[in-house]
C-alpha cells in the first residue's frame, strides 16, 4: 500500500479557512456587504449567491468545495478507495476477454517485480502470423486483486442491468425537480439487484456461482485484453509451465527465468482458473485454448478445411450411387441387348462390344 | 502458525469445489521463505469436473505424519491441530 498522502483539500477546505483571509472568501465578501449596504437597490440577492456557492436560508453561504470537518475526505490514495476499486473490476470485467486467476503465496516484492519481468520479455517476444490491429501487449497486466471487492464486482456485472432502472424524480439545489437515473455500479439499485440475486440462491450455471469457489484467499489476476492464444501460450510457459506443450524457457536463452528470486517466486504462484469470453475454464480449459495454433484465424482454417472435406465426401457418396445405378443398368441394357438378337450380324455385334 | 517444524505438506483440492477453501488458505499461511528454508511442497490441482475430496498431508520434522481433511476442518481448527503438535516440538528444541 503507497505511503498516506496528506490530502490538500482537508486543510484548505475548512470552514477556518473559508472564513480566514483567503481568496475564497472574496465572492462571499463581497454579496454579505452589497446587502448590508445597499439594502434597498439589491432586488435578486438569491441570483448573486447562487453563482459561486450554495446560499443556506439564513445568509450562510459556503464555498463549493466546502468540506465539513466531521467529515473530511478519506486520507485513502484514490486509486485504493473501495468505491473506485469496484469501479475498476467492474469495468476490467466488462472489457477484458481473456483473463487467468492465479492465487498468490506469500510473495515478496522482488519476487513480483522477477515474475513481471519475465511476463514482459516473453509477451514482448511473441510472433503472431498477421500483426494485431492494436498493440495491446504494453495493456497485458499481473495485478493483485481485493478480492472481496473483486467477487461483488462479479455480482453487479452479473446481475445488475442499467437498462432495467427506473428514472427517479430528484430535487435540484434551486428546487426543480428533474428526472434521474441512478444506474451506476455503485448505485442503489445495483446493490438491490445483487442482493435479491443472493437471496433467491444462485442459480448454478450463474457466471458468480462458477467463479465465487476460486475467489478464496490471496488472488491475482492476469488480464488479457484479446482472445490471442499465442499470447495466453507466452504467459503459460512463463507462470504455469507444463512441458511438452507448454516448456519454460531454457536457461541458455532465458537466464533471468531461472535466477533463484523469479523461481522461488514461480513456485509460489498457482493457476486455478481462467475466465475466457465469458466462460469459466479450469487448469485444462486454459491450456487448450493456449495451444490453439493460430489463434481464431488458425480455427477458423480448420472449420473451413472440415467442411470442404465433409462436403466432398457427400457428393463422391451421392455421386457414387447414381454411378452403380447408372452401371448396373447399363451392363443389365447390355446383356438384354445380346440377349434379344442371340443372331444378329457380327458387324453390329463388334458395334456393341466397341461401345462398352 | 508455527511452521518451523513442517518438512512437508502435500496438497490435493479442486478449486472449483466450495470444499478445497481450507486447503487453500493453508497454503498462504505458508511464510514467504518455506521453500528456501527447506519445506517441500506439492500441490495438485484437479479438474473442474473432478469430485475427489481434497487432502491435506504434513509431515513434521520429529516425523509424525498428519493426515487432515480440509473438507470437513475450517483453517482455524487445522492450524489449531498444526500448532497444538508444533508447539510440543518448541518446548523441546526451547529446553535443548
Amino acid at each position: 500500500m503507497p505511503p498516506r498522502l496528506r490530502c490538500p483539500t482537508a486543510r484548505g477546505m475548512g470552514l477556518g479557512s473559508a472564513l480566514g483571509p483567503s481568496s475564497r472568501r472574496v465572492p462571499t465578501l463581497l454579496i454579505l456587504t452589497s446587502i448590508t449596504t445597499q439594502p434597498s437597490t439589491q432586488t435578486r440577492p438569491y441570483a448573486a449567491a447562487a453563482a459561486p456557492s450554495i446560499s443556506v436560508a439564513g445568509g450562510l453561504n459556503l464555498p463549493d468545495g466546502y468540506v465539513p470537518p466531521t467529515r473530511p475526505p478519506t486520507a485513502r490514495p484514490a486509486d485504493a478507495r473501495k468505491a473506485q476499486l469496484l469501479r475498476t473490476y467492474t469495468s476490467l470485467l466488462r472489457s477484458t476477454p481473456l483473463m487467468l486467476i492465479f492465487q498468490h503465496n506469500n510473495l515478496t516484492a522482488v519476487e513480483w517485480a522477477a515474475i513481471r519481468r519475465e511476463l514482459r520479455r516473453a509477451l514482448a517476444e511473441v510472433q503472431t502470423p498477421t500483426p494485431p490491429p492494436v498493440d495491446f501487449v504494453s495493456k497485458i497486466q499481473l495485478q493483485v486483486i481485493r478480492t472481496r471487492i473483486f467477487d461483488v464486482a462479479l455480482k453487479v456485472v452479473e446481475f445488475h442491468d442499467p437498462s432495467r432502472v427506473a428514472p427517479t424524480t430528484v430535487k435540484t439545489a434551486s428546487g426543480a425537480k428533474t428526472t434521474m437515473k441512478f444506474d451506476h455500479d455503485l448505485s442503489e439499485a445495483a446493490y438491490e439487484a445483487i442482493k435479491a440475486a443472493t437471496a433467491s440462491g444462485m442459480p448454478e450455471s450463474s457466471q458468480y456461482a462458477e467463479l465465487s469457489p476460486l475467489l478464496v484467499g490471496p488472488c491475482a489476476l492476469l488480464t488479457i485484453p484479446a482472445v490471442s492464444p499465442a499470447h495466453l501460450a507466452a504467459a503459460l510457459n512463463i507462470l504455469a509451465p507444463s512441458p511438452p506443450a507448454f516448456p519454460a524457457p531454457s536457461r541458455k536463452k532465458n537466464p533471468g527465468y531461472w535466477d533463484p528470486i523469479a523461481q522461488s517466486g514461480l513456485q509460489k504462484l498457482l493457476l486455478v482458473g481462467g475466465r475466457i469470453e465469458g466462460k469459466v475454464f479450469d487448469l485444462g480449459g486454459v491450456r487448450w485454448v493456449g495451444g490453439i495454433e493460430n489463434g481464431l484465424d488458425g480455427l477458423r482454417a480448420q472449420l473451413v478445411h472440415m467442411l470442404q472435406n465433409a462436403g466432398l465426401g457427400l457428393t463422391s457418396v451421392l455421386e457414387g450411387a447414381g454411378k452403380s445405378l447408372w452401371l448396373t443398368m447399363e451392363s443389365r441394357r447390355s446383356v438384354l441387348e445380346e440377349a434379344e438378337k442371340p443372331a444378329a450380324e457380327p458387324a453390329a455385334e463388334g458395334e456393341g462390344e466397341k461401345k462398352e | 502458525m508455527i511452521t518451523r517444524f513442517i518438512t512437508e505438506v502435500n496438497t490435493k483440492f479442486n478449486p472449483f469445489s466450495a470444499k478445497s477453501r481450507s486447503a487453500r488458505l493453508f497454503l498462504a499461511f505458508l511464510p514467504p521463505t518455506a521453500r528456501s528454508s527447506g519445506m517441500v511442497i506439492n500441490t495438485q490441482l484437479l479438474p473442474k469436473t473432478s469430485t475427489d475430496p481434497s487432502s491435506l498431508y504434513i509431515k513434521f520434522k520429529d516425523g509424525k505424519e498428519m493426515n487432515l481433511d480440509p473438507e470437513t476442518m475450517a483453517i482455524k481448527s487445522i492450524v489449531e491441530e498444526v500448532d497444538r503438535h508444533s508447539r510440543s516440538l518448541q518446548k523441546a528444541a526451547d529446553l535443548e
